[in-house]
């Protein structure tokens, strides 16, 4: 027998998975896509779609892939239900993978599917209610567009959707009892840490300055001007993948790492 | 087989619970591993589950290294928790998702074990109460026929007429190519269940015997006077004078007391070293 993957042991276990807490799983993904759609609607209204599209799409792509990302790793809130996860006769590569399935493909997908289905039924109604034979009609048509999910924002989006889905999926091994919340402290503390060494280094260097972006820039003023000093492209670069790729990478992989090691 | 080799562990490693124990339990047997609280016995059997992994020494069961929890391992061991996880599933549902796993499970003698501990079909399992879900999670385990069956406090929680019944349950599906191994503080419900007890304090095995080794090597008897300290291992007032274990020299028999033993042993473990020596 094949102790690493086996097809149909991995289809058991991932059935299991889906099954085994169908009010957490689907009424979560219910309850999370309620979110979005209400945010959508409500950030709308209040700022237009402009901001409905960047607030949804930031809030419902990594924060809710991250909260997914810590229930489906969420067994070792009690011993017994840990016991019986890591007693399961599957391999761990199996049961990382299964986890990272549902959490890193699967919910995301769902949600990419229906942030572009309420992105776009809501534009279409909007484009439908204005009136061709009105002036600036192609003007207030051209105004509002659907969301590009290859675009810019998009794009500084998926990064950060791997590195706090991976983030969850470690600390779901780290912390047993109440993850979530213990992995957004961390991060918040890590946060509050690095910009406050970045800010406190930027003082010791230059004395005064107005304003440090970690491993981004330092704003300094110069006579009544304000002058920013980035940090030089090549450098900027390899902060830039380092962060969006190679971190999530290896958070991805130290989860199953965790889990192999996992004792409890 | 499971062989125990030079095992230490602790959860710190400067205060260890178990200090170098060796140890081989063959395949036939139902073992009581019994110890005071604290003393590490559902430690020992997440050791052998692999949920723990030693901090110096080696444990093998049946071939497989329990740390790597490989599949072809976790198929052959089951261990009931002290405290049991069921989800908000009906038995059927339960069986139709966790039952896969274990390719030797038995459905005809699930429905049996589960008429047996009269645990019937009432709804999702989590809304049992914690006995019933325990039996429940004993009936499934055992219908699941591995090869280790690790059981921690399995009586915790169970009222009298449950307790019978497991004890008979047990006794029932045990066969030669089976190990179940038993831990437990309630030392009065392994009556007439185990052949070899096995008991641990501070951090030491202080015993690893057959009742039958241990009726010849030790008798159990009640005196009408107190025999002096130094002559028995244990001696506890009684209605009718003495209840006291001592070194059977005249070859008597008696039936095997296991909380007198445990006593005896826990009290002089010098002494019983020495007994049981050879």
């Amino acid at each position: 027998m094949n102790n690493t993957f086996n097809a149909k042991r991995f289809t058991r276990l991932f059935k299991k998975t889906l099954l085994e807490r169908p009010v957490q799983m689907f009424g979560f993904t219910g309850l999370l896509l309620a979110v979005v759609f209400i945010m959508y609607v409500v950030a709308k209204a209040l700022g237009g779609f402009s901001s409905a599209q960047n607030l949804t799409f930031i809030w419902g792509l990594p924060v809710s892939s991250c909260f997914f990302a810590s229930l489906v790793f969420g067994y070792f809130s009690t011993n017994a239900s840990g016991s019986s996860y890591l007693t399961l006769p599957a391999s761990h590569f199996e049961k990382w993978l299964c986890g990272i399935s549902i959490a890193g493909i699967i919910y995301p997908a769902l949600f990419l599917l229906f942030f572009r289905i309420i992105d776009s039924s809501f534009v279409a109604l909007f484009h439908n209610s204005l009136n061709p034979a009105a002036p600036f009609y192609k003007e207030q048509f051209d105004s509002v567009y659907i969301f590009d999910l290859n675009g810019t924002i998009a794009w500084r989006v998926y990064p950060l959707f791997f590195l706090l889905t991976g983030a969850s999926f470690v600390g779901a091994f780290y912390f047993n009892k109440i993850a979530f919340i213990k992995v957004a402290m961390t991060i918040a503390i890590l946060i509050i840490t690095v910009v406050g060494l970045n800010l406190l280094m930027a003082k010791m260097i230059f004395g005064n300055i107005v304003d440090a972006g970690p491993f981004n820039h330092v704003t300094i003023p110069v006579e009544k001007e304000e002058v920013s000093i980035m940090v030089p492209g090549a450098i900027n670069k390899i902060f830039y993948y380092s962060l969006s790729f190679v971190l999530p990478a290896i958070l991805w992989l130290l989860a199953f790492t965790r889990l192999r090691e996992k004792e409890f | 087989m499971i062989a125990i080799q030079n095992l230490s562990f602790g959860y710190r490693k400067k205060r260890l619970l178990y200090k170098d124990i060796s140890l081989t339990l063959e395949a036939g047997s139902i073992y009581g591993l019994l110890g005071k609280n604290g003393a590490g016995k559902s430690t020992l059997l997440k050791n052998l589950a692999g949920l723990l992994f030693p901090t110096a020494g080696n444990i093998t069961v049946n071939g497989f290294s329990p740390c790597k929890r490989q599949p072809s391992f976790l198929e052959t061991i089951y261990l009931i928790p002290e405290e049991v996880h069921v989800p908000a599933l009906t038995i059927r549902q339960y069986q139709n998702l966790f039952s896969p796993f274990y390719p030797r499970f038995d459905a005809e003698k699930f429905s049996s074990y589960l008429e047996q501990l009269d645990v019937k079909e009432q709804g999702k399992l989590n809304t049992l109460s914690f006995g019933q879900q325990k039996k429940f999670i004993i009936a499934f385990a055992l219908a699941c026929n591995t090869d280790v069956l690790l059981l921690d406090e399995p009586t915790n929680g169970l009222d009298i007429p449950s307790k019978i019944r497991f004890r008979k349950l047990i006794s029932s599906v045990f066969d030669k190519d089976r190990m179940i191994f038993i831990s437990t503080h309630q030392i009065r419900d392994l009556d007439n269940l185990i052949d070899r007890v096995i008991i641990v304090d501070d951090g030491e095995l202080l015993l690893n015997a057959s009742l039958t080794g241990i009726a010849e090597r030790l008798c159990f008897k009640t005196v009408s006077e107190f025999p002096g300290k130094n002559t028995v291992l244990y001696a506890e007032e009684s209605l009718k004078g003495f209840a006291v274990v001592a070194e059977n020299t005249d070859g008597e028999d008696s039936k095997v007391n296991l909380e007198h033993l445990f006593n005896a042993i826990t009290e002089n473990p010098a002494m019983a070293k020495a007994i049981f020596k050879n």
